[in-house]
């Protein structure tokens, strides 16, 4: 379980928050959702999570150890980041999922690594694309690659920033599937920022909403709601059913 | 299946070129030392390294020849390597063994103890006969090798306060490196006529100066940085991904950014205190071996290394050709001879690999 209490960041010494007393919690296994605006502190607070910055106050525990003080090769075994830019330098997909294991073997990649990349590269049919050059395949391929490697990395907390953000919506739908499948039957936790609050439905079982450095409202569908939405994104949307499912639509 | 059987062949081949790399070092290494002014023959220098030679003849190959071409081989591969990791590290393609200021402070170094001491190698060395002789031939290299160490280790003191931010580091090696600069420039206007010469005549780099002891001074800290650097591999891939994403698969980016530019400069520092200033190296070998291998540290680690000492060797062998008696300076012949080849490779179309 992830738990973030009254988290603060600040980019500069002086500068406003840009977290002020986030918190949140997810169990093993559930698929959460942060939205909000731009600037309202989601990366940030992934960053946190992440270790890439550190907090000025607050606490980040998951599965009871504290986060803070734990060393990066340790949580990199269990937490992992799928970025929203991505490179690989010029590796070949295989190294680029092998780079996953690198918190596991430290210096040089043994035979135990190569089976488990292997296994995902098959899993996640990747397999057939494995000695070409990751830089130079698609959006959705390279994001399916960036998913294998954190897989690789046997993290029981994935971390998706955008994840659809440079997508067609063919491939939105193939990356989202993707995740949730692999959240679903490796028991793994999903934490993910998205725009589309469709997709945040379709995809998430619990939703986290951000304003000014906070999580203002958290809760499962029924947070969704035009009051809301109006307070958090400042725009009016209408709550409709569509085939047993809750659809948000825009007033354009 | 057949894919990942395929990237294992692929990195066969890699062993292959490196190991093929190798070889040419050891047999280029080998020809070089039947090349000098000296007008033996093939046969005579043959003799030479055999034992069977007359004494003039063995001196000028085991105490002249041998430890030169050691040197041009140890420092090259150093100097090759140090390029490659300090560009992986910075994330800037314009980095060099010098950036941390190390080869301003060198020459600083040097200019103090040969204008301010009237001293150092120059009772052994090679185009001005001692004006000193009293002066400890290792005065210079030892103040060049002091000034140039005190640089790396003021600017990454520096830029502890800023969690080696790597345009911060750049910024700052740029900024220290003018003030020696400047110093120099100081020294050089206070300088009598015979003392700026040698100074001047020091900052070319010559790989004459080297001894066995010297060679075995920079092979130490050459192999340590090498081990060092090839053990690491993986984790310069990772940081190929972004500094912020390679933190997240566990590697200690402030760490290895720290003990990497450490060895680096280090490495820069004892080569050019021994030697002079060798420019290039640092840029070409690591580039000319990205564009054509690839980025993947586990082969441009070694690979940068090798073609350092290629490049170094063959321009050593061409200086000593060319100025007919008394070897040109190498470090520009390093560069009239790496920079068509490489502009040759930059500007080549090879597809796949963009990343200089």
């Amino acid at each position: 379980m992830l738990k973030v209490e009254n988290l603060h960041f600040s980019y500069s010494k002086n500068g406003d928050h840009a977290l002020n007393g986030a918190s949140l919690q997810l169990q093993q296994g559930e698929v959460g959702i942060l939205l909000g605006k731009n600037g309202s502190g989601k990366t940030t607070l992934f960053k946190n999570i992440l270790g890439i910055e550190k907090p000025s106050s607050g606490s980040i525990r998951f599965d009871g150890e504290n986060l803070l003080k734990m060393p990066r090769r340790e949580r990199a075994r269990r937490i992992a980041y799928v970025p929203q830019h991505i490179h690989f330098g010029d590796l070949s997909v295989l190294d680029s999922v092998l780079m996953g294991r690198v918190a596991y073997f430290g210096m040089r990649a043994g035979r135990e690594d190569y089976q488990a990349v292997e296994k995902i590269l098959r899993d996640m049919q990747l397999d057939t694309f494995a000695s070409r050059s990751a830089e130079a395949l698609s959006g959705g391929e390279k994001q399916k690659i960036t998913i294998a490697r954190a897989m690789a990395q046997e993290p029981k907390l994935m971390i998706f920033d955008e994840p659809t953000g440079n997508l067609d919506i063919a491939n939105e739908q193939l990356i989202i599937r993707e995740a949730k499948r692999l959240a679903k039957e490796k028991n793994i936790s999903v934490l993910s920022s998205l725009h589309d609050l469709n997709q945040a439905l379709a995809f998430g079982d619990k939703f986290f909403f951000m304003k000014d450095g906070q999580v203002k409202y958290a809760g499962g569908r029924e947070v969704f709601t035009p009051a809301v939405i109006k307070d958090i994104f400042d725009t009016d949307v209408r709550i409709a059913q569509v085939d047993g499912r809750t659809v948000i639509l825009q007033n354009f | 299946m057949n894919a990942i059987a395929e990237q294992k062949r692929k990195n066969r081949i890699y062993t292959a070129v490196i190991l093929g790399m190798l070889a040419a070092v050891i047999v280029i290494g080998i020809a070089c030392l039947f090349v000098g002014a000296s007008n033996m023959t093939f046969r005579d220098a043959l003799d030479a390294l055999l034992g069977s030679g007359n004494d003039a003849q063995s001196r000028i190959i085991w105490k002249i020849r041998v430890p030169r071409v050691l040197a041009a081989v140890i420092a090259g591969a150093g100097l090759g390597v140090a390029g490659l990791v300090m560009q992986t590290t910075l994330n800037n393609p314009m980095a060099s063994p010098s950036t941390l200021g190390v080869s301003n402070g060198a020459v600083f170094g040097a200019n103090l103890s040969i204008i301010a001491f009237a001293g150092g190698f120059l009772s052994t060395g090679n185009n001005i006969q001692s004006f000193d002789v009293g002066a400890n031939p290792y005065a210079t290299s030892l103040l060049a090798f002091v000034f140039s160490t005190l640089s790396v280790l003021l600017i990454l003191g520096l830029c502890t306060l800023r969690s080696f931010s790597p345009n911060v580091v750049v910024l700052a090696g740029m900024a220290i490196g003018a003030v020696w600069t400047a110093a120099t420039t100081i020294l050089q206007f206070y300088a009598t006529d015979v003392g700026l010469s040698a100074a001047v005549v020091w900052s070319f780099g010559d790989l004459g100066r080297a001894t066995y002891r010297t060679d075995l001074i920079m092979l130490a800290v050459v192999l340590a940085g090498l081990v060092f650097f090839w053990l690491m591999s993986w984790k310069y891939n990772a940081l190929l991904s972004g500094e912020a994403t390679a933190k997240t698969m566990g590697v200690h980016v402030e760490g290895l950014r720290f003990a990497t530019l450490l060895l680096a400069s280090v490495i820069t520092a004892v080569c050019v205190s021994f030697l002079g200033i060798i420019g290039f190296v640092g840029i070409i070998c690591p580039h000319v071996t990205k564009k054509l291998l690839g980025q993947d540290h586990r082969v441009t680690v070694p690979a940068s290394a090798l073609s350092g000492s290629l490049l170094l060797l063959l321009a050593d062998t061409l200086s000593r050709s060319l100025g007919s008696g008394s070897a040109l300076p190498v470090g520009a012949i390093t560069s009239l001879l790496g920079a068509p080849f490489f502009l040759t490779v930059i500007f080549g179309k090879k597809g796949g690999h963009h990343g200089c």
